[in-house]
């Protein structure tokens, strides 16, 4: 397992190195390499998982760095339609160094082991979970998204658009890309809220440690409403929405970061502790 | 390659009050052509050139003399006269765009192109014109693969294109309004139509001249009272008039941006004085370009295309070596030499293939000699015998003893000529 944990973290670097070098230097070639180094970067990935899974027979969700892990796996995959587009390729070189980072922290010896699932969390928290993942993963690639969104604008507002963001994609595609990426996400996110609650209630889970866990995920939820009800009701197009995107996503890591430190069991499974 | 010889009137030399008197139709050239002779003609707006094989060049000058009507002009001071090798050079020097008033521009490649079609078709041109013309489009398209100078736009009006795709991704579906129907707003206006934008809507203080400019694009012309409605409509703005103060100031702006929700706008305002207030530019979503900004990234691009000048000069050189070279084979001795040559390539990779004994190998290459020189021995007395440029070329296309033939009919890298001149000296 490890081996492939490292096979794994091997394949997100040179991914990584792949596509700074496509945006770089952008040519067919580098091109078509970039893509088929991040299939091969994201079926390595999904070995690694599926693996995780069997060896314990279990979804592998049941500690923050499974989670972490599983939400890299879910946003590389999100990723892909992109990645296999011309226009929006370079996408993955602001994505990957990034996912290689907390692929990195992720592949923690805790994270090899799966907490084997009873009772009321079998068939409840995997959804819960998985809902949760989906949606992070999703506003993980319109933070991204908003990146290259803020750093495209200013670089046409300067007027120098032949440099190396010659290649990033048109600010229209990505502005598209953000509004779905936050619309699908809320929708999971709140879903996955939503089943977080009836599994705490079938596990009869007491309410006060859980206190800090549902004030942060309140809060990340609440950032990610705000950025679609400007959308919706005011029409915020492109720079606002990406800028209240990449606040909401880094409240959402300080928050899971913070309350991980602060609180060590009040994350998924340690709750039945 | 003294056979060629070239008329340039253009921007360096002639005052544009000349250029604008001389133009010439490709029939124009048909009283010089006797014999052997070729010509062709090339007008764009900075240059009117006239091409000459077996021609001398006092009699070029005659021709455009009397056909453009301008005796009072002494020509011979105002324009540049190339012969021989640099004849060709400046050919190809002008058809890559290196020689155009905006370094590296592609546009003059099409216009040759017409004006080669022009010639064929009134039939000024042949073997050697011809070839020298194929031999300059190649050039070109060298040129602009093979070295970065026309990767970067150096006009107001292409840069505009670039920083609204970067904005809008498909142009294609983008509105466009021009407010002015001035030259500079005509030309942006053109550039954009020919990258096939949705809308183009014109506005004007006169309004005969925005429905003409409108019917000229194929667009539609608006008024000025309309102004905030279409401002509301559009993707991309040009303006271009000769407004004394700006027309859109920011009140006027942030009306508009609040009820197209914010929804993207570029504004490239070429006018001076500007038409657009600067205070524009730091409303939300709205990317106000004003003459200078775009001038500076306009000169930074054009520094870039001259660095790219001494590569795009070495393919130049290389080209024109490369037509010299086809040049002196160009005769009835150096094409049966070439003929032989070829035969004997043949006749060596075909019997260094065959596994035999050395003995019976000499028996077989003296009898494969024989057949084949049996079997061309007819084709080379006739060749002899009329050795006209016409079926020397034909000869040369037939047995595809050029380069650029076999790269064409057979998809065989060409050889470099190099290699050629030593085949010929071995």
């Amino acid at each position: 397992m490890i081996v492939l944990a490292w096979v794994t973290l091997i394949f997100y670097v040179l991914a990584s190195g792949w596509f700074i070098l496509c945006l770089l230097r952008p040519g067919r070639t580098l091109t078509v390499g970039a893509r088929i180094v991040y299939l091969g970067c994201l079926a390595v990935h999904l070995a690694f998982v599926v693996a995780l899974g069997l060896k314990d027979q279990s979804l592998p969700l049941s500690s923050p760095w499974q989670f972490m892990n599983m939400t890299i796996l879910m946003a590389s995959a999100m990723l892909l339609p992109f990645v296999l587009k011309h226009s929006t390729l370079v996408m993955g070189a602001f994505y990957l160094p990034a996912a290689t980072i907390a692929l990195n922290f992720s592949l923690h010896q805790e994270s090899l082991y799966i907490q084997p699932l009873m009772g009321a969390s079998r068939y409840l928290y995997p959804l819960h979970t998985l809902s949760v993942t989906i949606g992070e993963a999703l506003f993980a690639v319109a933070a991204i998204t908003s990146v290259i969104y803020l750093i495209h604008e200013r670089i046409i507002k300067k007027g120098s658009i032949h440099g190396p963001g010659a290649s990033l994609p048109p600010l229209s595609i990505l502005d598209r890309i953000l509004y779905a990426c936050l619309g699908l996400g809320f929708v999971a996110l709140t879903t996955g809220m939503i089943l977080g609650g009836f599994w705490a209630v079938k596990a009869d889970l007491l309410a006060g440690p859980l206190i800090p866990k549902i004030t942060a995920a309140g809060i990340t939820w609440l950032a990610f409403a705000v950025s679609l009800h400007q959308r919706f009701a005011i029409g915020w197009q492109g720079r606002r929405t990406a800028v209240i995107t990449l606040v909401g996503f880094i409240l959402m890591i300080i928050l899971a970061i913070g309350t991980h430190l602060a609180f060590p069991n009040t994350h998924g499974l340690g709750l039945l502790q | 390659m003294n056979r060629f010889c070239c008329i340039s009137i253009n921007h360096r030399h002639a005052p544009v009050s000349l250029r604008e008197r001389i133009h010439l139709e490709p029939a124009s050239a048909l009283p010089l052509l006797k014999g052997d002779a070729e010509a062709l003609t090339l007008n764009t707006c900075n240059r009117t050139e006239i091409y000459g094989c077996h021609l001398r060049p006092s009699e070029m000058l005659a021709l455009i003399t009397s056909v453009c009507q301008i005796q009072d002009t002494n020509l011979e001071g105002l324009c540049e006269i190339f012969e021989a090798r640099d004849a060709i050079a400046h050919l190809f020097a002008v058809c890559s765009g290196l020689d155009s008033l905006v370094l590296g521009e592609p546009q003059i490649l099409g216009q040759a192109k017409e004006a080669f079609a022009a010639a064929v078709r009134a039939g000024t041109t042949a073997t050697l014109l011809n070839k020298a013309m194929h031999r300059a489009f190649r050039t070109a398209k060298r040129v602009r693969n093979e070295t970065e100078i026309g990767r970067y736009p150096v006009s107001v009006a292409s840069e505009a294109v670039e920083l609204a795709g970067h904005v809008f991704g498909d142009i294609q579906r983008s509105a466009v309004l021009v407010i002015g129907a001035g030259d500079m707003a005509c030309i942006a206006a053109r550039r954009l139509k020919d990258r096939g934008v949705r809308t183009l809507t014109i506005i004007n203080r006169t309004h005969t001249a925005a429905c003409a400019l409108a019917r000229d694009l194929g667009g539609k012309a608006g008024t000025f009272d309309n102004l905030e409605t279409e401002l509301m409509r559009s993707d991309i703005v040009i303006t271009s008039t000769g407004a004394p103060t700006p027309l859109i100031g920011r009140p006027l702006m942030e009306r508009i941006m609040k009820a197209r929700r914010h929804s993207p706008l570029i504004i490239i305002d070429i006018a001076l004085p500007r038409d657009v207030d600067p205070e524009v530019g730091r409303l939300y979503n709205c990317y106000l370009y004003d003459i200078d900004a775009l001038k500076d990234i306009v000169e930074r691009h054009a520094c870039h295309r001259e660095l790219q000048l001494d590569q795009a000069s070495a393919i130049l050189e290389s080209e024109v070596d490369a037509f010299e070279a086809w040049l002196s084979a160009l005769t009835a001795q150096e094409t049966i030499k070439d003929l032989y040559a070829l035969l004997e390539r043949y006749i060596g990779e075909e019997l260094r293939s065959e596994h035999i004994g050395e003995e019976d190998q000499g028996h077989l290459a003296q009898a494969v000699h024989r057949v084949l020189k049996r079997f061309i021995h007819r084709p080379v007395s006739f060749l002899k015998a009329h050795p006209s440029l016409a079926n020397i070329e034909n000869a040369r296309r037939l047995f595809q003893l050029d380069e650029d033939y076999q790269d064409r009919h057979k998809g065989q890298p060409p050889r470099p000529c190099a290699d050629r001149d030593s085949e010929k000296a071995s």
